[in-house]
């Protein structure tokens, strides 16, 4: 980041610019320190609830959350000392003596293996502080994509923020206080009588899995690693970017793209959960073509090649160029629909085509 | 879109019209959103109570097809109240003086009349886009898919060339493209009156340039809109090649629509399933689909990002662009031997002074928003920021006219269609995803509570809905989303051909049906027993 | 005659911070808040349902079944817990318990709908007036208890025969802005809530901040057990509290001012709303304030249950309407308060010192404290004491002189083990810790802080360990749930005093206990979450026998 501003702060000993409205964590985070985090996420207000993120601010009494605190010219902070080290690792003892599990399956969500790797890169899986867990998990929501095992729940408010700040959709929210928070819909009722749009924001900025993706989970016994693969949701104009999960030669699952230009991180119930048609036993698998009988049969290749173009040039040979009609589809590549004009303009001399946009 | 996604957290003034953001552009109405959690004022006007209503300030409930009306008395407003932007006006517009005395005439009271909108809100409405700093206006098919669809878009286009709401951040005109590569249907000529880039067809310099890249003369006339095509099916058209669309279920008028395909000597149909459109044709070519081919498409903001290939394609389908380039080849046309989805863009790429810029290498991430008119562009988030594409922007004097259809003693209900945020179009992807049915397991007929009573029907029972072209048989759900006199359903359920109703007429210009309106009467349903049915 | 939802919607609708006022309207109409309730108010105030929802199950107070806001609620606070308040509660069917209700002097306060009632036992129960201030030993000047015992005090007139609202007229009509707040400045007085911090600087920071309309908040919240001092102020002396808080208006340049007012004060909440509107009609406050042209509106709001509340930012999340955690500061109420406008949140005492100051003058505030300290501190005095109550004592007097000379020493005569400071959140002092004199810097070298200034007593017949874990229940049950360490370590702290959970194993049991105590204080986001571990710490520290006890019996 350029900064024209001439602003500085020392991290942890270094000078280093800045630019106006940064947080420490943002300039600690371009400068590498991996200062962790539970509660963040770079989409949403900073929140400052997990305060895994504090560092020592020379002049303040306390160790401050450096994800709410803005940078100021001069300020010397440590990212590191023994000190911090130990008050972030007693605070994730803490958050493994509130949960079920530590250890969830990676298709539960984009952020799912946050906490597992925090726990594990500070060694505390120590059984130290134990005592009653958090949260009621909601097994009887009966809905077929959000897992909600709030078992496993470390009350970030990560899912009611990406909610409310993301999504707009306010369809979750915080019920009581304390040690006994809970995430809830109005009322403590299931997600589909709620404002909640399946849009699966939460799931995926989930650190622990207590949201999961129940879709993907189906495929967890799939002992093959998950790959990812860049693409573009197939639904709407908008043009998200998702990342495709797959296990061998199977779609398992979709992440939308973080990064992703029209979308940034969000998705929509089409995008993040209507997939599996792909793999649907009614996709057609070998071309067909129409027998004496009047009955489309499978055919091979060459054979149904060599008959449409027959059939089609039939008509052009017997009622002239302008009786082939062609029309595109506004649902498939752009390869197509080039192709498809150039059949009949360089094939035939015509424009006789169009798409589906007028209707 | 004039203007790019990001900017929809921009304006200050929102206004919606014709557009169900939250069910059919769910990501894009985030951003709306976040605007208005930011301050930002929203006005929606939609003849139905939709998600977006619940966020606006103003909400203009007006009669279906009476858009242009109501559009007319907000620029005789903004007129009035001389929030004009003169400036604007004089450096970037023509025709502006004979539009400023055209507006006179129709008052919001004229207006009012016709869309059936208080006069108040519609000044309120006015004056709050009128006062704008950033205003930005948002349509889709609301507006388009009437007969007088061309005129729709055009009013907006007068209200925001008028108070000077284009070309800048957090303003423009929006349509909010449907399908996922609708936009790019187009930039790719897939269209009867340009080549990709929209190039005219009727432009001898064109004719010239691609008979030089084709080795082929092409006609200087314009091709035919879909919609004479299959009025002259069997007729002139005598074959047809299908790719990727179930026009049977999707496009207005179905029985129409069925005859002229049955009509056909020939048909090819390209589809990932065996459509009710596919079931009709003499060959059928199974493409292969969503994570299973690479390729680009161009989305709403004019962005153009790459597909990528994750998984083999199911059975032996193969991409769309070798299908149709094979067959080509069989039919013996020159120049369709392509070895990759990257060959066929780059030579899109070659011929478009849209895409002049682009390359399959350089799109990798999905940087670029066309046109990108040369090498090292770094594309055109914004459009008409400096000017318009053809000089100015010029004020067309519309005048309202009614739908091709308007209720009677027979036919007393508006219907209109839309979309469901859960289904997409005929649902032959999203009903074959599981879970979707949990969301969304059947079509409903949407009506008033008041409407259901005295129509002497009942929540959740069965109706015979019928116009002058047809019936369907459907379940009602009683809700005060749908005004009294208008009933709403979707065209997503087979079980449901609502596009059996539509297609009482065309927009003259674009041959856009109207399936936003047609007339219809509502029966209790008698052959089953009537609500006994489930 | 009850009135409808849209009635109360729309007239909410044209109020500053309506959601509070708009919930009791339903909650007292209905007996509860209903779902249909919570839906016409979602959608009349425009606040999302799931929102609306999560943030009335964050107030103990709002009942969600019929019947629920009438039902008995019993003081079960460390002082009522000493007089029997847990046997109070099962012999009353029907009733809850509540938190430390403001009432140690008296105790022990069961709230029935918006009625006090105070007694010891279920049959013995009666609506008795808040105590007045037991009289100052000879000799001692006071400030904000000067004219409590004044007969009629409560009223207009009561008031102003004894000199109030002079303070107001004088600055309204003669004195600047920067006038008013340097004789603040220099008076030397500091905040009386609980942080201390210096009040002129505060009302400068206000006056100084750009935008507005600035706001001043009056914060009687008084959630801290063991603290009931905002009460007597409120109860007895109205229209000083009320003084005080025009009296910030005009030093920022406020227009409006809030006084929030926790739930378990209702007797309060009805005597201040006649005290308003009575300085409203004599021209007081309002829109012209001693004809001066200024407006000065106080806007009175009722909490409904959240210690948490008491804490500044919280409570102007609180006010908004928002789910009151508390916020990240910086920035400060003083640029980015209520609704982000420059805010000035002060305690009831404070505010209720300002009219004396501006009338007596800076030095005559100054000279009310003993040696260096500059003014006065009410202390509520309770627990094992012979005369319980409020102590208006000069910053500076030794706690020894006070528990002795002015409240009759211990009760029964027995022996004192321990005190609590800062209400709880000091956590305890004991043995030769109680040595002390009440001011901060004698305090605060124990490890521990005076803050609102209550102080509860426990003789040798009180098992410490039992005190402890009441307290850390208290702040358990009143962690808002926004941090970690506070909202998991009250509760940690909570198992592990009540012997549920932890190490058998003394060592481990301490080493468990110094960890959470050291990142609970470091690394909690506010005050709540860093002084709940002083009660363990100094448990720890003072009674190492009965932790070893406990830990071994358990
Ligand atoms: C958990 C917590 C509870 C608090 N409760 C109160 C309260 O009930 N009354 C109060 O005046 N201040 C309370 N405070 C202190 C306020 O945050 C704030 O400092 C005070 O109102 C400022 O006023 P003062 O400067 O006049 O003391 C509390 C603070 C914390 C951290
Ligand atoms: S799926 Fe989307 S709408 Fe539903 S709760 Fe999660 S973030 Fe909110
Ligand atoms: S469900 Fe997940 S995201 Fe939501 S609060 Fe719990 S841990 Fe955080
Ligand atoms: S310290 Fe406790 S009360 Fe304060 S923010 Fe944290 S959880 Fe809430
Ligand atoms: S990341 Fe800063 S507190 Fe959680």
């Amino acid at each position: 980041m350029s900064d024209k501003s001439g602003l500085t702060l020392f991290l942890d000993g270094e000078e280093v610019p800045f630019t106006r409205g940064e947080s420490i964590f943002q300039v600690s985070e371009r400068h590498e320190k991996e200062i962790p985090t539970l509660c963040y996420d770079d989409r949403l207000d900073a929140f400052g609830g997990c305060r895994l993120c504090v560092v020592e601010l020379e002049g303040a009494r306390n160790p401050v959350a450096s994800c709410t605190t803005k940078a100021e010219a001069g300020m010397r902070v440590t990212t590191r000392s023994g000190k911090l080290e130990m008050h972030r690792r007693v605070l994730l003892e803490l958050v493994v003596s509130e949960n079920r599990e530590v250890d969830v399956d990676e298709l539960s969500g984009y952020a799912s293996q946050e906490m597992a790797t925090l726990v594990d890169r500070y060694e505390a899986r120590t059984g130290r502080f134990e005592g009653r867990q958090s949260g009621a998990s909601r097994p009887d929501d009966p809905n077929p994509f959000i897992l909600r095992d709030y078992d496993n729940c470390i009350s970030c408010y990560r899912c009611v923020r990406v909610c409310a700040e993301q999504e707009g959709d306010y369809a979750i929210s915080i019920m009581g206080r304390g040690f006994d928070t809970q995430i809830t819909t109005e009322f403590g009722g299931i997600l589909k009588e709620s404002a909640c749009t399946f849009c699966g924001q939460c799931i995926q900025t989930c650190p622990t899995g207590a949201l999961g993706d129940i879709k993907a989970l189906r495929h967890k016994e799939i002992e093959l690693p998950i790959e990812k693969t860049r693409s573009i949701c197939i639904y709407c104009g908008v043009g998200c970017s998702v990342d495709i999960m797959t296990k061998g030669d199977k779609i398992v699952g979709i992440l939308p793209a973080m990064d992703g230009p029209a979308n940034e991180g969000a998705l929509c119930v089409k995008g993040q959960f209507a997939f599996d048609f792909v793999h649907h036993p009614d996709r057609l698998k070998t071309p067909f073509v129409r027998d004496d009988q009047g009955e489309l049969v499978p055919a091979t290749w060459d054979d149904a090649l060599d008959k449409a173009a027959a059939g089609l040039m039939a008509a052009v040979n017997e009622h002239g160029r302008h009786s082939l009609y062609a029309i595109a589809s506004g649902r498939a590549p752009n390869e197509a629909g080039f192709m498809m004009q150039k059949l009949v303009r360089a094939g035939l001399g015509t424009s006789y085509i169009d798409n589906c946009s007028r209707a | 879109m004039s203007n790019p996604l990001r900017d929809m957290e921009k304006p200050d003034v929102i206004f919606c019209i014709g557009t169900n953001m939250t069910e059919c552009h769910p990501v894009a109405a985030t951003r709306l959103k976040k605007a208005i959690r930011n301050g930002a004022k929203m006005i929606v006007a939609d003849p139905r109570h939709i998600g977006l209503s619940d966020m606006a300030d103003i909400n203009l409930q007006l009669r279906v097809g009476s858009d242009a009306a109501l559009l007319l008395g907000m620029a005789h407003v903004i007129q009035r109240e001389g929030l004009v932007d003169a400036g604007f006006i004089a450096d970037r517009t023509a025709e502006a003086e004979a539009f400023l005395e055209h507006v006179k005439e129709f008052t919001p009271e004229w207006a009012s009349e016709i869309c059936g909108v208080d006069p108040a809100l519609i000044e309120e409405a006015a004056l709050l886009y009128g006062r704008a700093e950033r205003g930005a206006i948002y349509y889709t098919l609301g507006i388009t898919e009437h007969i007088c669809g061309v005129d729709n878009v055009q009013s907006l286009c007068n209200l925001a060339l008028m108070t000077g709401n284009i070309g800048r951040e957090g303003t423009g005109i929006n349509p909010m493209r449907g399908q996922n590569n609708i936009q790019g249907a187009g930039d790719v000529g897939a269209i009867p009156n340009n080549y990709p880039g929209f190039q005219p067809v009727t432009d001898p310099a064109n004719q010239a340039k691609f008979a030089k890249a084709w080795g082929r003369e092409v006609d200087l006339e314009l091709g035919i809109t879909k919609v004479r095509a299959l009025e002259q099916a069997g007729d002139q058209i005598r074959a047809m090649l299908i790719d990727g669309e179930n026009t049977l279920v999707t496009d207005p008028d179905r029985k129409h629509c069925e005859h002229a395909l049955k009509s056909l000597d020939f048909l090819v149909v390209c589809d990932l399933f065996l459509t009710e459109t596919a079931a009709l044709a003499d060959v059928v070519f199974p493409a292969s689909g969503f994570g299973e081919t690479d390729g680009t498409q161009t989305n709403t903001e004019r962005r153009v990002q790459r597909l990528r290939k994750a998984v083999p394609p199911a059975g032996e389908s193969k991409p769309d662009w070798w299908i149709v380039s094979q067959l080509a080849q069989r039919m013996g046309f020159k120049g369709f031997e392509y070895d990759s989805a990257k060959e066929v863009f780059n030579e899109l790429c070659s011929l478009s002074g849209t895409y002049a810029g682009l390359n399959w290498d350089r799109i990798e991430f999905g940087e670029y928003q066309w046109p990108v008119p040369e090498d090292g562009h770094p594309g055109t988030p914004r459009l008409h920021e400096d000017s318009f594409i053809n000089g100015r922007g010029i004020f067309k004097m519309i005048r309202y006219r009614d739908p091709a259809e308007t209720i009677d003693d027979d036919y007393p209900v508006w219907l209109t269609t839309g979309r469901r945020l859960e289904s997409y179009h005929s649902r032959t992807q999203t009903g074959r995803s599981s879970g979707i049915d949990y969301l969304l397991p059947e079509e409903l007929l949407e009506v008033h509570p008041d409407d259901v009573s005295a129509w002497g029907i009942r929540d959740g029972g069965w109706v015979n809905m019928s116009s002058r072209r047809g019936s369907v048989r459907i379940r009602v759900k009683a809700t005060k989303r749908s005004p009294r006199g208008t009933v709403f359903c979707s065209f997503s359920f087979n079980d449901v051909p609502v596009n059996v109703l539509t297609g009482s007429g065309y927009d003259p210009v674009t041959e856009t049906a109207e399936l936003k309106v047609c007339t219809v009467k509502i029966e209790v349903e008698t052959e089953t027993g009537g609500v006994a049915a489930d | 005659m009850t009135r409808t939802n849209e009635e109360l919607i729309s007239q909410a609708k044209g109020q500053e911070a309506p959601l509070l006022p708009l919930l009791h309207q339903f909650h007292e109409r209905d007996g509860y808040l209903s779902e249909e309730a919570l839906r016409a108010i979602s959608a009349g105030l425009r606040i999302p349902l799931a929102d609306l929802f999560g943030t009335v199950t964050f107030y103990h107070h709002f009942a969600r079944e019929p019947g629920g806001q009438a039902a008995a609620r019993v003081c079960t606070g460390p002082v009522c817990k000493m007089h029997g308040a847990d046997a109070l509660l099962t012999s009353m069917p029907g009733a809850t318990g509540m938190p430390c209700s403001g009432r140690c002097d008296e105790p022990i306060p069961v709230l029935r709908g918006n009625q006090t009632w105070v007694g010891l036992a279920a049959d013995a129960l009666e609506r008795r007036d808040t105590p007045v201030p037991p009289a100052a030993p000879a000799g001692t000047t006071e400030c904000v208890f000067a004219h409590i015992r004044d007969e009629n005090r409560k009223s207009l007139s009561g008031y102003r025969r004894s000199g109030g609202y002079a303070a107001l007229e004088k600055a309204v009509t003669s004195m600047t802005a920067d006038e008013l707040i340097a004789v603040v400045d220099a008076s030397g007085l500091a905040g009386r809530g609980g942080a201390g911090f210096p009040t002129g600087r505060k009302l400068r920071a206000v006056q100084e901040a750009g935008g507005g309309p600035k706001t001043v908040v009056c914060n009687a919240d008084e959630g801290e057990p063991g603290c009931f001092k905002d009460r007597a102020l409120m109860d007895h002396d109205p229209h000083a509290v009320l003084e005080g808080m025009a009296l910030a208006c005009v030093a920022t340049g406020a227009p409006r001012a809030f006084l929030y007012l926790r739930y378990e004060y209702p007797e309060t909440d009805t005597l201040l709303a006649r005290a308003i509107s009575q300085a409203e009609e004599a021209g007081i406050l309002g829109d012209d304030v001693f004809g001066s042209g200024r407006t000065i509106r106080i806007h009175l709001r009722r909490g409904a249950g959240a210690y948490i509340c008491g804490e500044e930012t919280s409570l102007l999340n609180s006010l908004e309407g928002k789910h009151p955690f508390p916020r990240n500061r910086p920035p400060y109420p003083v640029t980015h308060g209520y609704e982000d406008t420059p805010t000035a949140v002060n305690n009831v005492e404070t505010l209720a010192s300002l009219p004396p100051i501006v009338l007596h003058g800076a030095d005559w505030y100054r000279s009310l404290g003993m040696g260096e300290h500059a003014g006065t501190k009410v202390i509520s005095l309770s627990g094992d004491i012979a005369r319980p109550g409020n102590y208006e004592v000069p910053l500076g007097l030794p706690l020894a002189t006070l528990i002795d000379d002015w409240a009759g020493g211990p009760r029964n005569g027995n022996k004192i083990q321990a005190v609590t400071m800062a209400g709880l959140s000091g956590g305890f002092l004991a043995g030769d810790d109680m040595d002390v004199t009440l001011d901060e810097p004698s305090i605060r070298a124990k490890g521990s802080f005076l803050g609102a200034g209550g102080i509860m007593v426990f003789d040798e017949t009180r098992d410490m360990v039992a005190v402890a874990h009441q307290a850390m229940e208290f702040f358990a049950h009143e962690s808002c749930g926004k941090c970690f360490p506070c909202r998991i370590g009250t509760q940690r702290l909570t198992e592990r005093l009540a012997g549920d959970a932890g190490p058998g194993e003394l060592s481990s049991w301490l080493d468990e206990m110094a960890d959470l105590n050291a990142t609970m204080k470091a690394t909690s986001a506010c005050g709540l979450g860093m002084a709940a571990p002083l009660i363990t710490e100094s448990l720890v520290r003072y009674f190492p026998e009965e932790v070893r006890a406990h830990v071994s019996g358990s």
